[in-house]
């Protein structure tokens, strides 16, 4: 990493640990939001580095909402355990669907997705065991032995904890053998396998990767909102992740998600006071950037104040040598 | 026993029979030049060995062992690479990230050992970095290898591809059109460069329109006409056969 994305970070983790000494719980509030969405869009991103852009991750977000709050209410299981076990139904039942769509090729595969989507969508809301339209019952808060993650604070560093993690193994996986193979699948699947990657399994391995931190996402926002209902867990959601990813910046698969989600959660939020009419504002928000920085907000970044700053010569200097895959 | 063996490939597309009842042997250590008018199957015998399609009919059959049913990954494992006519390149990635995709298969130390960036996984990843170095020199890339693929001029970007096949370890090369586009002068550095990938050990068959190119360089050759073998032999033999005279009347030669 160049000097000025080292310096860059270093703020932000700083700002980030900081903050709820500088703003008050409702803003620590829409931060907890905006790390949840952040892991979607991180899974987005993950898959659309394969050339696979997924529908079905409001599903399995979904899935390790509900895992979490119905295992720690009906079974009576403690939080860590439930996310754990969450997040391992949801890389399952992802591994069947994927086995029985992706054969038949992209088209199928989207297809699937979304029908995934929709029909967990109406499983959580009809079928009596999830507890109906209205959801779950409420859910315990997460607790470490005796410490129970209840005020904003508490629950605002435990996303960070979480959305941390998701960081760390994307970027581990991105720049490793592995990620190069994804690399390699999404830019040309000929010349993939041509290298002797086997196409479908590092596809596969993928998707499961991020159900598993998609469902993580979820047993977070049980976390936070200590109940699951259906209407979290709606289609549209998994549009809203795309447009993070496209908002923040394609090119970028850790740093777009994230500034992606930021942007288009903290806008409606902003604009709340305009009540019916802050749909409408993020909408245009949203078509702004799409049509002035067609490569997200992180393409302006790439254009032009990356030029201005790379002439700033310590600012531009590398630390390894290594090529890396860029954030 | 010959390295590689079509026995009786067909391939029909619907009603189109691209490649029919062919039969073609390559020896170990030969340059073999596969050459015919266009549309003549070329690529696709190419596309059928290397199994980006299913065979109709036929087998094929590589160091003794039937490849037929295999899955194109599968037959680069067994050690057969090829340069593609198009240019597949990761157009963003520098030159050397390029030729390090082609390393994949020999870079394995195992999934966790790869994520958690262990001692073994890194010093085998510089060991393929040392050894795609080796490769770029000898494709004449040596100067570019931190340049982004996509900036390269016409006649790198061939090598680059080249250089990728070449980085999988191969026992079989297959070059489709390696010098198309190329100038007078980089077309004789390629053929240089083909001689020294086979004075390596590699066995090479080479798809090219070039006919100066195709005699000066092969050891022996076979003509397709129609998806169906009309000549084969040494150079001079194919030369003076009349159906291949025929076959390319009035089609331009280089």
């Amino acid at each position: 990493m160049s000097n000025a994305v080292k310096i860059a970070v270093g703020v932000l983790a700083l700002l980030l640990i900081a903050l709820p000494w500088l703003v008050n719980p409702y803003v620590l509030q829409v931060f907890m939001l905006t790390f949840t969405y952040s892991m979607l869009g991180l899974a987005f991103a993950l898959t659309i580095k394969v050339g696979l852009p997924r529908f079905d991750l409001a599903a399995w977000f979904g899935v390790g909402a509900y895992s979490t709050a119905l295992l720690m209410l009906k079974g009576g299981f403690s939080f860590w355990p439930a996310l754990l076990i969450g997040g391992i139904i949801a890389v399952v039942l992802g591994c069947l669907i994927f086995v029985a769509a992706m054969p038949r090729g992209m088209m199928v595969f989207l297809m699937f997705g979304m029908a995934t989507a929709m029909t967990i969508y109406q499983v959580f809301g009809t079928v009596r065991f999830f507890g109906g339209w209205s959801g779950t019952g409420v859910v315990p808060p997460p607790a470490i032995g005796p410490f129970t993650f209840v005020n904003k604070p508490e629950l605002y560093y435990l996303g960070l904890f979480f959305l941390t993690i998701n960081i760390l193994v994307y970027h581990f996986l991105y720049n490793s053998r592995i990620g190069r193979a994804w690399n390699a699948i999404g830019s040309s699947l000929k010349l993939a396998s041509s290298a002797g990657i086997d196409v479908v399994k590092y596809r596969m391995a993928n998707v499961l990767i991020g159900n598993f931190f998609v469902a993580v996402a979820g047993g977070y926002f049980v976390a936070y909102s200590l109940v699951a209902a259906p209407a979290n867990f709606g289609f549209h959601h998994s549009i809203f992740v795309m447009m993070y990813v496209f908002v923040g910046g394609l090119a970028h698969s850790l740093a777009g998600p994230i500034i992606g989600a930021f942007v288009l959660t903290f806008t409606p939020e902003y604009f709340r006071i305009a009540k019916e009419y802050e749909s409408i504002i993020t909408a245009i928000v949203m078509i702004l950037i799409i049509i002035f920085m067609p490569m997200g907000i992180l393409g302006l970044y790439d254009g032009r104040i990356r030029n201005r700053l790379a002439r700033i010569k310590w600012l531009r200097r590398e630390s390894r040598s290594e090529p890396e895959v860029p954030l | 026993m010959a390295l590689l063996d079509l026995v009786n490939l067909s391939k029909h597309f619907g009603k189109l029979q691209a490649v029919s009842d062919l039969d073609l042997s390559v020896t170990k250590g030969e340059i073999h030049g596969l050459i015919g008018p266009n549309g003549a199957g070329k690529s696709t015998v190419f596309n059928l060995i290397t199994g980006f399609f299913p065979s109709t009919r036929g087998r094929i059959m590589f160091e003794g062992n039937d490849i037929t049913k295999l899955k194109a990954h599968e037959i680069a494992q067994k050690g057969i690479a090829r340069s593609f006519q198009q240019t597949f390149l990761f157009m963003q990635s520098t030159v050397l990230d390029n030729v390090m995709v082609g390393f994949h298969m020999s870079s394995r130390t195992g999934p966790l050992r790869e994520v958690l960036h262990t001692p073994s996984a890194c010093s085998k990843d510089r060991e393929c970095r040392q050894q795609a170095l080796e490769i770029m020199e000898l494709m004449g890339l040596g100067a570019q290898k931190d340049e982004l693929a996509g900036n390269l001029p016409h006649g790198h970007q061939r090598a680059l591809g080249v250089s990728i096949a070449l980085a999988s370890n191969p026992t079989l090369l297959l070059m489709d059109e390696p010098v198309t586009g190329m100038t007078p002068t980089e077309t004789q550095v390629m053929v240089e460069r083909i001689r020294k990938i086979r004075d390596r050990g590699i066995t090479i068959v080479l798809v090219e329109h070039s006919m100066r190119v195709v005699m000066n360089i092969s050891d022996r050759i076979t003509v397709l006409s129609y998806g169906r073998k009309i000549a084969e032999g040494l150079p001079q033999e194919v030369r003076q056969n009349n159906e291949v005279v025929e076959a390319y009347l009035g089609k331009e030669e280089n």
